[in-house]
């Protein structure tokens, strides 16, 4: 387990106050600088990433703990947040966004001395602003995880009920949504959805050990590959950039792997990362869907396929083993190809892909470093890569353990504002919510 | 629950022959911690000044004066007292008489073998249930694992499994057990959670 130096993980503030009881995911806002916290105390705590404070309560909505909440993205003017409860239901809040003029109002009203009675009151008010708009009842027991496609048009929801469920966002300002699949696929709880980031193209890990893509094929959604290779259930999973390109490994020569890589990327589209009660990280590639039609040129029968929309997908990388106990979540950075990993050691982890040096290519030629290769002809795959250990930080939330990670833009006043600066946000069994920086 | 039970006619052991070091309080604890026996003899002793308790006594508890975090070491044994007066869901005899649980099927370990430093320890309990189809084996694991949780410090990692070989469905019982998520779900529902206040009613 080498951790290489240049890069750490420094803690740059906590989230207060916190919730008292467990916190179980922390999902950013994904433009304004705020993330939501669902806790064990059934309400959603949303705090502000510009000086770390909490902004408002949302309560009132689930009878037991909130499990997991997603903000609808492609909005502007207003937030939309979704929340999945154990109670089994799903609860739709609505707020405009003004918590920046409300914030502007109150230096004012604090630079001309208004007392603090006054101010009291006033944020009081603005708890009241988050709408409870819906709850979508459909599954027969907890919601485990509930993701947005990228239009926002779409919700998924998922529960231990086994199922999957996609609504549609009517957005007819009536608040209704329409069930347009239940699937049914997993053989246990379904623990985690994640949206691809452009396509309908959906992630499901389960308690079953596997990881379901699902599409819609015509006029019907169905799964159109089941992935196994965890040993254990699949806590979490997370797509990659559109565009991600691997680090430039310190040799420098990797111009035309650049372009080899772009070449792959494009029609193999984002590949997914997935962590495990097993205690590993991987990382899956799908095979390129024009490969996969064209009948296999040296005569070997290719698998046969019940249907056009089926994908092969596989194994790409098992990233180094950093962990000692079940990995809660994994969060794949969009901005800078990052990945972190959390869980019930206590430990955050960041690993960086590579394109391996020319130096290392000498060696015969093994085109991925997880699947041997097949019999028959090799399924080109990307340019050779390997993952490191950027960062490991144990202990993170003392003794307890850590259920959710997420990279977010760095908004507090200490940012150096001439670049794009990255947090991590991690959340805990005790209720603490904390924010890193990373230096590289 | 169940109308019919499921082992009408268990095993049970003589409460009198399980290893404790609950019931002769007094003697057991001079024993273990001879130290502390001599200093509560000597009340005006230790009053009066710190040393003798800095001198005599090697517990650390008593070198710092903050409660919760001088703990006396937590030993094998404790954990056994802590789950073995547990009440079985169908018979109102204790886990301990039943022998689903016993000392010596309780182990404590580091949990993070590679950080030495950590606190982190794990307590792994086997359990035996009395029958190999017993469907409340997850009920009994699942009130174990509670009563662990409510009694120990946060520090640990609680890791309640069926002994191998003992049920026909172990596997799926232990991954129900060791599955965070299940568990915290359970322990919101209210069904369960009084089936599980009832086997815990005759722990002190």
């Amino acid at each position: 387990m080498a951790v290489e130096n240049a890069t750490t993980l420094t803690f740059l503030s906590d989230l207060t106050p916190p919730s008292l009881e467990r916190t179980w995911l922390t999902s950013p806002h994904p433009t304004l600088p705020f993330v939501a916290t669902c806790s064990s105390d059934k309400t959603v705590r949303v705090y502000s990433l510009t000086n770390f404070r909490l902004l408002s309560t949302i309560s009132g909505g689930h009878k037991r703990s909130v499990r997991t909440c997603a903000w609808k993205p492609n909005i502007s003017g207003e937030s939309v947040l979704a929340t999945g409860s154990f109670d089994a239901t799903v609860g739709i809040w609505r707020r405009w966004d003004n918590y920046e003029e409300t914030a502007r109002q109150r230096q004012q009203d604090a630079a001309l001395d208004i007392d603090d009675n006054q101010l009291v009151g006033e944020a009081e008010e603005d708890d009241d602003e988050w709408r409870f708009a819906v709850l979508l009842d459909g599954h027969d027991s907890e919601v485990k995880s509930v993701s947005w496609s990228a239009s926002g048009a779409l919700l998924a929801t998922c529960s231990r009920d086994k199922s999957i469920w996609i609504w549609e966002d009517l957005d007819d300002g009536d608040n209704n949504f329409e069930t347009v699949a239940v699937m049914q696929e997993h053989e246990g709880d379904v623990k985690c959805v994640a949206w691809h980031p452009a396509e309908e193209c959906l992630a499901s890990g389960s308690y079953d050990d596997t990881i379901r893509i699902w599409r819609e094929d015509i006029d019907d959604w169905g799964q159109v590959a089941c992935i196994r290779g965890h040993g254990g259930t699949v806590w979490g999973v997370d797509w990659e950039a559109i565009e991600n390109v691997p680090s430039t490994s310190p040799d420098g020569s990797s111009g035309r792997r650049e372009e080899a890589w772009k070449q792959w990327h494009l029609p193999a589209g984002p590949r997914l990362a997935s962590c495990s009660h097993d205690r590993t990280v991987r990382v899956w590639r799908r095979q390129p869907k024009a490969l996969v039609s064209a009948p296999g040129a040296s005569g070997i029968p290719s698998i046969i396929r019940p249907s056009g929309a089926d994908e092969t997908w596989e194994e790409d990388a098992v990233l180094p083993g950093a962990h000692v106990l079940s990995i809660y979540a994994v969060a794949w950075s969009r901005r800078t190809g990052l990945l972190a990993s959390v869980g019930a050691d206590g430990r955050i982890v960041v690993y960086e892909e590579r394109f391996l040096a020319a130096s290392q290519m000498a060696q015969p030629m093994e085109t991925d470093s997880a699947t041997p290769a097949r019999e028959g002809p090799v399924t080109p795959s990307h340019p050779p890569t390997e993952w490191k250990i950027l960062a490991i930080v144990d202990s993170a939330h003392g003794i307890y353990e850590i259920n959710h990670v997420a990279w977010t833009k760095r908004a507090d006043r200490d940012r150096d504002e001439s670049k794009e600066e990255e947090v991590l946000v991690t959340t805990a069994d005790d209720g603490s919510i904390k924010v890193w920086n990373i230096m590289r | 629950m169940a109308s019919e039970m499921q082992n009408s006619n268990p095993t049970i052991l003589n409460t009198a022959d399980l290893p404790t070091r609950l019931r002769p309080s007094v003697s057991s604890k001079s024993s273990t911690y001879g130290s502390e026996f001599f200093a509560s003899t000597l009340p005006s002793l230790t009053e009066g000044s710190l040393d003798p308790i800095s001198d005599y006594s090697q517990t650390p508890s008593e070198s710092e004066s903050d409660g919760e975090l001088m703990e006396e070491p937590i030993d094998e044994q404790e954990i056994y007292d802590l789950i073995s007066t547990i009440n079985d869901p169908e018979h109102p005899i204790s886990l301990g008489a039943l022998a689903v649980v016993s000392l010596p099927d309780i182990s404590i370990k580091p949990a993070l073998p590679d950080v030495p430093e950590s606190p982190l320890q794990t307590v792994t309990v086997l359990i035996t249930p009395t029958i190999t189809h017993c469907s409340l084996a997850t009920v009994i694991g699942l009130g174990v694992r509670v009563r662990l949780e409510q009694s120990l410090p946060p520090r640990f990692r609680v890791d309640v499994q069926i002994k191998e070989g003992t049920h026909s469905t172990a596997d799926e019982v232990n991954k129900q057990l060791a599955d965070k998520e299940r568990v915290a779900a359970a322990l919101e529902n209210g069904t369960l959670m009084g089936v599980i206040a009832k086997m815990l009613e005759t722990c002190q």
